[in-house]
């Protein structure tokens, strides 16, 4: 993989997500400086950096999680950050995916109700919900686990309900914050190779936040924040 | 160990500061509650025992020897001489005043307490609320009544309540011993549990108001367990980190007792600055529907210690009893113990305890009194033991429905909480079922009774008829009545006319049969009265058209209820034929009907009493049974009031069970509001798995009541239950209401928890 730094192109107007000039700062700290990064449909993007460098609050503010002090961030060609919170949450909620290190399943749903979570807050019935909810499980090699509460799983099974869940409403944009951080190396690939399949059968765009290169290794670009920065990598020969 | 977990509760940082304040305000809260209904109780018992003399009676009264003295003080006996006494009600308008006839039986008689010495013939003592009274009545309305020189005032000491209305009039003894039910005694009852007669009506009054106010004790208990559960998750968060550096269970227990223990201790200082300060104004709170004494509402040492000492040591148990719930592992809270979930057979005593009271609907009452107490007793305390046992399987019943049908997110979140964990659900609420289940039987009983009672308010002709029924002269009647007084009474400003029942005599002949319009049955004492009369004291009823006597069935002076007052005054009464005329025949009732003016029926009292005294109590027609359905209306109202104490407390339960719960899964709910789902939905699944077991368990237990209580009504008076009326129906949904609003206020804590900036930390 070639580590040579070269600035990112933003001035092309077929992006899906855009972020120009993101400054973000909690208080006293400075997260992001000027933040500047630009992601195609389609693409996976691995989002690189050390601990600390403001790479997961630059993720944060990609989904319209958090508003940044300055800058600007674009879906669709349309302003994210100038939404309130309402329009921000049904965003990320019709639009976006997300799959987190861990946590993130409500223990007391059984693995097949919290993949269907998105479907019934999008207004579907429970049994179309539910039987959508079922085809992942097959897709993502664990079926025979619908029935099981998240304290019933294991972390792997866990992360792929979690990959179901954040996929099952077909969203324009996957959001994963270290999806196999809490994972042992074998088990992370395995989530990885079905992340990234089930993405592009899908042509779910990915945003992946790692400080794995074996995980970014997965992406089809990656781009690197350091000190609140953002600079790309020049891809190698891998497809997008 | 001790030391360190005080150095982490009290030097723990923000946090830990903020959560020690909060529990502490919770447990503050209370252990003022608790405070306050234990003070409430004590006022009850010191109003009882200040009253308790009222209920003594003569071991062998006129008239009436089978009546014994319990329970009364015997002291000094042995070298106080006898005194002459007789208690008796009068009433005016709606207020009763207590009478109490007292002589001197030889030099050294016993002296009622309250006053310093026995009146003479011709003087009396007056409660300061009756000498108030006194003054601002004409002597013709109410003075004339006891006759002779006020002389003091009754002590306070003597008197349950500063309004209660008493005279102690002084007789001779000569006067005393010819009237029936007056007796000799040589001490006064000192208990209410003294199981003698009640002369007041008070006495058992009281005793279900303690109840009542015991009652009280679950839900607030149940709440300062709760209290003392708060921010349980954090700090078990905060265990697995000592545990991680080498702490033992047994230190992390003591750390967490530690923290109990200094909130508890934090909480109870709270609660009872909060009661100290609060003390003051609860006096003027007729709990009893009659103001409190200054000072009746304190609370003892024994009280004090039982909850400096007692609140703390549960906060300690109900720690460790919740470290045990949750295995902490050094690497963290481990997964939660899942409880077994809840089996059927817990509903299986609400059921017997239903089928006992349906069997004796079904069979018949026992007939003994005893085997009523026994079969009823039973029923209820199954009843009680199963709404407690079935509490949980029916909530996990109920979420389980709930979750596996519904397609909203909300529901669905709710429902699978519920169904996971049903008895921490209904722990919170579990006070709450049994006060609600005993209240509404108490409710459900009393109503049934008032209605049956009904009013005379809606029979204008009753309400405007004093009648005097002269139970206590010879053979429940007078000889004659002289008809001076009967001029006396005719000439009386407002009266329009009176009327007299005789006793029917043995040659009566009567077309027709006689209604029995109390449904009595039994020996029935045939009245006697012209037509003429009948016409201008409408009350009474009236004559077939030409008639000039009818038969008054159903002893009509002794109508028990006011519901027979209303049929009465439409009741034609069969013609009635004597071989003499009615001069000489004796007199049952005199019936005296007024303008119905407050001054013309008091003035009417006030000469019945003069002109026949101790043979009977002048009264509205009807309204015999009004210190009955007063204390029946006290009851009720006491039933009502901790109806809505329970509710509301049980809501503050719920409010600081949510926000426990939420801390414990800030985590899930912080990630899912960052996958978009709005704050309403999560709001909304709070509020349902918070709110859901409330209104169902309340309305569960008071409809439960209610059916109990109708069984009970079926087969012991064999009347239907009547629902309560509308105020009960406001206050239990009030009630929730407020439980509601006390729960909602606590949802801002949910946004607060999953703030996107924090959630995203997590």
């Amino acid at each position: 993989m070639s580590l040579t730094a070269a600035p990112v192109d933003i001035r092309s107007t077929d992006y899906l997500i855009e972020a120009r000039d993101v400054v973000f700062d909690f208080g006293e700290t400075p997260a992001l400086r000027g933040a500047n990064v630009s992601i195609r449909e389609g693409e996976i993007l691995a989002v690189m950096g050390p601990s600390g460098s403001g790479k997961s609050t630059l993720l944060h503010c990609l989904a319209g999680i958090l508003a940044p002090k300055h800058g600007e961030i674009r879906f669709s060609g349309q302003r994210v950050d100038t939404l309130g919170d309402n329009e921000r949450s049904a965003l990320r909620r019709d639009s976006f995916g997300f799959v987190f290190q861990f946590g993130q399943l409500v223990p007391e749903l059984t693995a097949e109700e919290n993949v269907a979570l998105p479907l019934l807050l999008g207004g579907l019935r429970r049994n179309d919900a539910l039987g959508r909810a079922r085809e992942w499980f097959e897709r993502l090699g664990i079926d025979g686990l619908e029935r099981r509460r998240s304290g019933e799983l294991s972390g792997g099974q866990a992360q792929r309900v979690a990959l179901a869940r954040g996929l099952v409403a077909n969203p324009k944009v996957l959001f994963a914050d270290e999806p196999t951080g809490s994972l042992d190396s074998l088990t992370g690939e395995l989530v990885m190779e079905l992340l990234v399949t089930a993405a592009r059968q899908a042509g779910t765009t990915v945003v992946l936040v790692t400080h794995e290169p074996r995980v970014a290794a997965y992406a089809g670009r990656e781009v690197i924040v350091r000190d609140g920065l953002v600079s790309s990598l020049v891809p190698d020969t891998r497809a997008p | 160990m001790t030391r360190f977990g005080l150095r982490l509760t009290l030097r723990g940082g923000r946090e830990s500061l903020i959560r020690l304040v909060v529990m502490a305000l919770a447990v503050g809260v209370g252990v003022a509650m608790l405070l306050v209904t234990m003070a409430t109780i004590n006022a009850l018992g010191k109003q009882n025992a200040r009253g308790a003399w009222l209920a003594t009676s003569p071991p062998a009264a006129n008239g009436n020897p089978q009546l014994g003295q319990q329970g009364t003080s015997e002291a000094s006996s042995s070298t106080i001489d006898p005194l002459w006494w007789l208690v008796s009600t009068n009433q005016l308008g709606n207020q009763v005043i207590v009478r109490v006839d007292v002589a001197s039986a030889a030099a050294r008689s016993l002296v009622p307490p309250g006053i310093p010495r026995l009146p003479g013939p011709g003087q009396f003592y007056a409660s300061p609320a009756l000498a108030k009274l006194l003054r601002s009545t004409p002597a013709s309305e109410l003075g004339d009544r006891f006759g002779g020189t006020e002389i003091g005032t009754i002590g306070s000491s003597a008197l349950p309540s500063p309004s209660d209305l008493v005279v102690i009039i002084g007789q001779s003894a000569r006067t005393l011993a010819q009237v029936p039910g007056a007796g000799e005694i040589t001490s006064f009852t000192t208990s209410s549990s003294s199981g003698g007669p009640d002369s007041l009506g008070t006495t058992g009054l009281q005793v279900v108001l303690s109840i009542l106010a015991l009652v009280l004790l679950f839900p607030v208990l149940v709440f300062i367990g709760t209290a003392t559960r708060l921010s349980a998750a954090r700090r078990e968060q905060r265990f697995a980190a000592i545990r991680l550096v080498g702490a033992t269970l047994r230190q992390v227990a003591v750390i967490s007792a530690v923290e109990a223990l200094v909130a508890a201790v934090a909480g109870v200082a709270i609660g009872f600055g909060a009661f100290f300060l609060v003390e003051p104004a609860l006096v003027h709170v007729p709990f009893a529907g009659q103001p409190l004494s200054a000072g009746d509402l304190s609370i003892g040492l024994l009280d004090i210690l039982i909850v400096a000492i007692g609140v703390p040591a549960a906060a300690t148990v109900v720690a460790r009893a919740a470290l045990r719930r949750v295995r902490i592992s050094p690497l963290g809270v481990a997964r939660r113990v899942t409880p077994r979930p809840p089996r059927f057979y817990r509903v299986l005593p609400l059921l017997a305890g239903i089928a006992d009271l349906a069997f004796f609907v079904a069979v018949g009452r026992p007939t003994s009194s005893n085997g009523q107490i026994q079969a009823y007793l039973l029923g209820f305390f199954l009843i009680m033991i199963g709404l407690v046992t079935a509490g949980p399987w029916l909530t996990m019943a109920a979420s389980k429905i709930m979750a596996k049908r519904t397609s909203r997110v909300p529901v669905l979140l709710a429902g699978r909480r519920l169904s996971d964990n049903p008895r921490g659900a209904f722990r919170a609420i579990s006070g709450l079922i049994l006060a609600i289940f005993i209240t509404s039987v108490a409710v459900g009983v009393i109503s049934t009774l008032l209605i049956d009672h009904g009013s005379t308010s809606s029979n204008t002709a009753a309400s405007k008829t004093v009648t005097d029924q002269f139970v206590f002269g010879p053979n429940n009647s007078m000889p004659s009545v002289p008809t001076a007084e009967l001029t006396s009474l005719r000439s009386i400003d407002g009266v329009t006319g009176v009327t007299l029942v005789y006793v029917a005599p043995s040659d009566l002949r009567t077309d027709g049969p006689v209604p029995d319009i109390n449904g009595l049955g039994g020996d029935i004492q045939f009245g006697l009265a012209s037509c003429a009369e009948l016409a201008i004291t409408p009350a009474l009823g009236h004559c077939h058209s030409g008639a000039a006597l009818a038969t008054l069935g159903d002893d009509i002076a002794f109508m028990p209820v006011t519901k027979s007052v209303t049929i009465a005054a439409s009741t034609t009464w069969p013609t009635a034929h004597i071989s003499q005329g009615l001069k000489g025949l004796p007199v049952q009732l005199i019936a005296v009907a007024t303008d119905g003016s407050a001054s013309a029926i008091a003035r009417a009292e006030t000469a019945l009493d003069r002109a026949f005294p101790f043979v009977g109590s002048p009264t509205l027609f009807g309204e015999i049974g009004t210190q009955t359905t007063q204390l029946l209306t006290a009851l009720k109202t006491a039933s009502e009031v901790v109806i809505l104490a329970s509710l509301l407390i049980a809501g503050c339960s719920l409010a600081v069970s949510m926000a426990a719960g939420l801390s414990e899964r800030k985590r899930p709910f912080s990630l899912l509001r960052l996958t978009g789902v709005p704050l309403g939905v999560l709001r909304r699944v709070v509020a349902l798995e918070t709110a859901a077991p409330l209104i169902v368990i309340a309305l569960a237990s008071a409809v439960i009541g209610l059916v109990a209580s109708d069984l009970f009504l079926r087969s012991q008076l064999g009347l239907t239950l009547r629902l309560p009326g509308v105020t009960y129906f406001v206050i239990v949904i009030g009630g929730l209401v407020g439980a509601l609003a006390v729960i909602g206020s606590t949802l801002p804590l949910l946004n607060r928890i999953t703030r996107l900036e924090d959630a995203r930390m997590e």
